[in-house]
């Protein structure tokens, strides 16, 4: 009985606990939904399915898969902390900031041009005064 | 006449009748939303519309690829109870959102929607450096105007600004220069046109329309975890190399507080234009996807940054150094020339 498992001496993976289903060793989650961490695979569950996860992964190469797990944790928790726009709303909030400092850099930027050009119009007169 | 006419009035008035019946059934399917006018999850699923069909309003048959992409991420199931659990002014604002995080995981499979979160902080972090930098450069304008000699300070200042600009070359910031040909490093964001920008605050500005507004509150709360999302595994996001992990944002910032990098950013900013400008032509329009398409065009700039990075992600400091040497002695001769004529007095 100890030899039949052991491919998996760890515990089932938090997946294959949620889903109440035996943990085999080519389990697609297992990698990457430790059971230490039973919310995150309850979360991406809840919001995109098991299936549906499993599908992403298998299109996925694997030395992505890990972070693809951890962008669909991202937007699982962030749809669940705000079913309306989930992880969008943080978008639209940093591209509101980033317009912000658009607009900053282009009044700095015209300060400059406009100190530039009036000290190139005093060197100018100052070369001229010398020069006569 | 009339007798023929008489004759041939049944025959007639039965394919008359049968044109009436094949017309009225027509209408009938139309209007109930048969096979020709089913929405698109329903024609993807393969089952009749019903008038009362509740992702109808949001999946138009003509755009079939929508639908796909949010049953590929989210599925059916969870849409409708995402939906049923929220207000009928809230409904359409989730389903756009929810429409457009689906396209942007088609389009990014690995990353999605944390991929441009993660390109807008790092441009946020690029553009308050800059702003930094420029600040800093406007403070030297004002200085010189105030002060006696400032041709001295200015240039000594415009040396050491040099030297720290080939120790961030060092630690492998910089990237090659282009300049434009009028010798000015023109910053990114001023080559934005605002109306790129736009389509992003109409889409706030729908939600402000229904009453309903992101909370600030909660987008927040969700950057502030999203380092804490991070931490769940390897922060393997291309952008790293250089210490742009964005649990480390704050401390990175900190530390190049007192680097003045003018050209390193304003470079990185160009090379980021020239390269987004590319792969705008590259890309093809979809025209499925006409609401968001303005917003996206935002994505691909930010998408192809990711690139552009790593691209530039291995090369070395030395390759870089002269074309920032170029630079620094530009505009230490401009200087120059600016100050050299009034310390003759």
């Amino acid at each position: 009985m100890a030899s039949s498992y052991s491919n998996y001496t760890n515990s089932p993976c938090a997946a294959c606990k949620f889903l109440r289903r035996r943990c085999t060793s080519d389990c697609v989650f297992a990698p990457y939904f430790p059971p230490e961490e039973p919310t995150k695979f309850a979360n991406v569950h809840r919001i995109f399915g098991a299936s549906n996860v499993s599908k992403i992964l298998h299109e996925v190469a694997p030395h992505q898969r890990e972070d693809t797990v951890n962008s669909l944790a991202y937007e699982a928790e962030a749809r669940l902390k705000d079913p309306v726009y989930g992880c969008v709303g943080a978008i639209s909030v940093l591209q509101r900031q980033v317009l912000k400092l658009q607009r900053e850099l282009e009044e700095t930027n015209a300060d400059i041009m406009r100190y530039a050009s009036s000290l190139g119009s005093e060197t100018t007169s100052t070369y001229g005064r010398h020069r006569s | 006449m009339s007798k023929i006419k008489t004759i041939h009035n049944p025959i007639g008035s039965l394919e008359r009748f049968f044109d009436l019946l094949l017309i009225s059934l027509i209408v009938y399917m139309t209007l109930k939303g048969g096979t020709s006018g089913a929405c698109a999850a329903c024609k993807y699923q393969r089952r009749r519309c019903a008038a009362d069909c509740p992702l109808a309003p949001y999946f138009p048959a003509e755009q079939p690829k929508l639908f796909q992409n949010v049953h590929r991420l989210f599925g059916v199931r969870s849409i409708v109870k995402i939906l049923e659990n929220l207000d009928e002014v809230q409904r359409p604002e989730a389903m756009k959102s929810i429409i457009f995080q689906s396209y942007v995981r088609d389009r990014n499979p690995v990353h999605g929607c944390l991929g441009i979160t993660q390109q807008l902080q790092y441009m946020i972090w690029l553009a308050e450096e800059e702003l930094k930098a420029v600040n800093s450069q406007l403070q030297l304008y004002r200085n010189g105007q105030n002060h006696a000699n400032p041709n001295n300070m200015m240039i000594h200042e415009i040396g050491e600004k040099h030297e720290d600009l080939t120790s961030q070359l060092d630690l492998g910031m910089g990237l090659p220069v282009n300049n434009n040909n009028q010798g000015n490093i023109i910053p990114f964001f001023s080559q934005v046109s605002e109306a790129q920008l736009q389509p992003q605050m109409s889409y706030c500005n729908e939600s402000n329309n229904n009453d309903y507004n992101p909370s600030p509150d909660s987008s927040k709360e969700i950057l502030n975890n999203h380092n804490a999302s991070l931490a769940w595994g390897q922060n393997q996001f291309p952008y790293n190399h250089h210490n742009y992990g964005f649990i480390n944002q704050n401390e990175h910032c900190s530390e190049t507080k007192n680097n003045n990098s003018v050209m390193a950013i304003q470079s990185q900013l160009v090379n980021l234009q020239m390269a987004s400008n590319q792969q705008e032509e590259e890309v093809d329009v979809d025209q499925n996807y006409d609401e968001i398409h303005q917003f996206l065009e935002i994505i691909d700039e930010s998408h192809s940054f990711t690139e552009t990075k790593e691209v530039y992600a291995s090369s070395s400091g030395e390759s870089l150094k002269e074309p920032i040497d170029e630079i620094g002695e530009k505009e230490l001769r401009r200087a120059a020339t600016c100050f050299s004529l009034t310390s003759v007095n």
